[in-house]
């Protein structure tokens, strides 16, 4: 395999997290955009150490966080599902989360706690790959991602008794 | 090890998506075998994990935007330039034409949809698809010229093209010339050449004379089954078009390229 062909291995990855990512479907074709001029900006320096993988989400993950921090002066507008409307149809309650609430709770994490809670549950990366990746310690990296995981319970309603699950927003921990 | 107490999240999460080494991963599990609301979080987030993949996985199978296409190809024609010598102006004039690409990326008319309506926007890739379409169902005289009479198909079709021209060899993807032709065009004769593979399949390189438009990358076209890349390169304007899969069409269009300059 080239190092393009390795690239455009990652890309259907990094549209997939970008979108989980940002839930706005132009906003994450923009990231992955750049991410890609970057990435092949500078693939002749790329002597293999690590993966591709790896690489090409540190590149996102670092645009994102800029991006970010540029956009921290003025109001956050996030849509939210924007395109994710039929995905995101409630229904088969039993044993499946409503897809609609998953979306809601994500959106509502942190964003570092977010973008480490999807580079493993979605991505599958390992503790090690994904802390490569955010430039953590693994240590910090699992805590992130079990204050996530519990957010994201606590958001779905999961762990209360199922009879009663309280659709209020803002009684749990915020 | 025999530690009968709860796990922690953390080390729900190193059990999970960590490596711990041997003894640790064996007494985490053991002692998980033992917690009954430990193993309740890690079902909780197995429903996590699949609800994320149920909203965001179809993404990850979708065919990659003609954005990213277009640059990877941009890319991989860069890489497959020669890098010495004589290859300087090449790239200058490469990255006019990227320059341009980025332009009309910005604009937002990369790679066309072929339908006839269109065809006045891309015509040397509609002429091409014509001509492939036309000639390659042809079981009796596919082309006029044979490969047999290479010297004389070599002569004659750059003479009418007036720009010498060579039939790129296809061989390392098991297509073999079968002959040319001459077609007419708004700008004069076009060269034809045909190729057969193995199985009877047909691939069709098309090179016009330029209408002044400037250089571009590769662009791609589709009109029905039939695929294709086309560029502009020096005065001529090329295409390759065939009903093989895109990815080695491109490859093929990439070596046609480097041939042809």
């Amino acid at each position: 395999m080239t190092t393009l062909d390795e690239i455009e291995a990652a890309i259907p990855a990094l549209r997939r997290y970008a979108q989980a990512l940002l839930r706005d479907r132009a906003a994450a074709d923009d990231l992955v955009q750049d991410c890609l001029e970057r990435a092949l900006a500078r693939r002749e320096g790329w002597r293999g150490e690590g993966s591709m993988r790896g690489w090409m989400f540190r590149i996102l993950v670092n645009l994102h966080r800029d991006g970010l921090r540029r956009g921290a002066r003025g109001p956050q507008l996030s849509v939210v599902g924007e395109g994710m409307a039929e995905l995101a149809r409630p229904g088969a309650q039993e044993g499946h989360m409503a897809l609609r609430e998953v979306q809601e709770a994500i959106a509502r994490l942190p964003a570092e706690q977010r973008e480490a809670l999807l580079l493993v549950a979605l991505e599958g990366m390992s503790l090690a790959e994904a802390a490569a990746v955010l430039g953590l310690a693994e240590g910090t990296l699992a805590s992130r991602l079990g204050r996530a995981r519990a957010s994201l319970r606590a958001a779905t309603g999961r762990d209360l008794p199922r009879q009663e699950r309280p659709r209020e927003e803002g009684t749990e921990q915020r | 090890m025999t530690e009968r107490h709860p796990l922690t999240d953390p080390e729900l999460i190193a059990l999970r998506h960590g490596t711990p080494p041997e003894p640790a991963r064996a007494a985490l599990a053991a002692r998980l075998g033992a917690d009954a609301a430990g193993r309740a979080t890690v079902a909780e987030w197995d429903r996590q994990d699949t609800a994320l993949a149920a909203l965001y996985g179809p993404i990850a199978a979708e065919p990659l935007p003609e954005t990213l296409r277009t640059m990877l190809d941009r890319a991989a024609r860069e890489d497959a330039a020669p890098r010495h010598r004589a290859a300087l102006p090449k790239f200058a004039r490469l990255a006019a034409a990227v320059l341009l690409l980025a332009l009309g990326a910005a604009g937002g008319w990369t790679a066309a949809r072929l339908t006839p309506g269109e065809g006045a926007a891309v015509p040397v890739a509609l002429a091409a698809i014509r001509a492939h379409q036309t000639f390659a169902v042809e079981v009796a005289h596919p082309v006029e010229v044979a490969a047999t009479e290479a010297e004389h198909l070599t002569r004659w079709l750059s003479k009418r093209l007036g720009h010498p021209i060579a039939a790129p060899d296809f061989a390392s993807f098991g297509f073999a010339l079968m002959g040319g032709r001459i077609l007419p065009t708004e700008t004069g004769a076009a060269a034809v050449f045909m190729y057969e593979n193995a199985t009877g399949q047909r691939i069709t390189l098309y090179a016009a004379a330029g209408d002044g438009s400037a250089e571009t990358a590769f662009r791609f076209v589709e009109a029905g089954a039939t695929q294709g890349f086309w560029w502009i390169d020096g005065s001529l304007r090329y295409a390759v078009v065939g009903e093989v899969p895109r990815e080695a069409l491109r490859a093929i269009a990439t070596v046609a390229w480097q041939q042809l300059t």
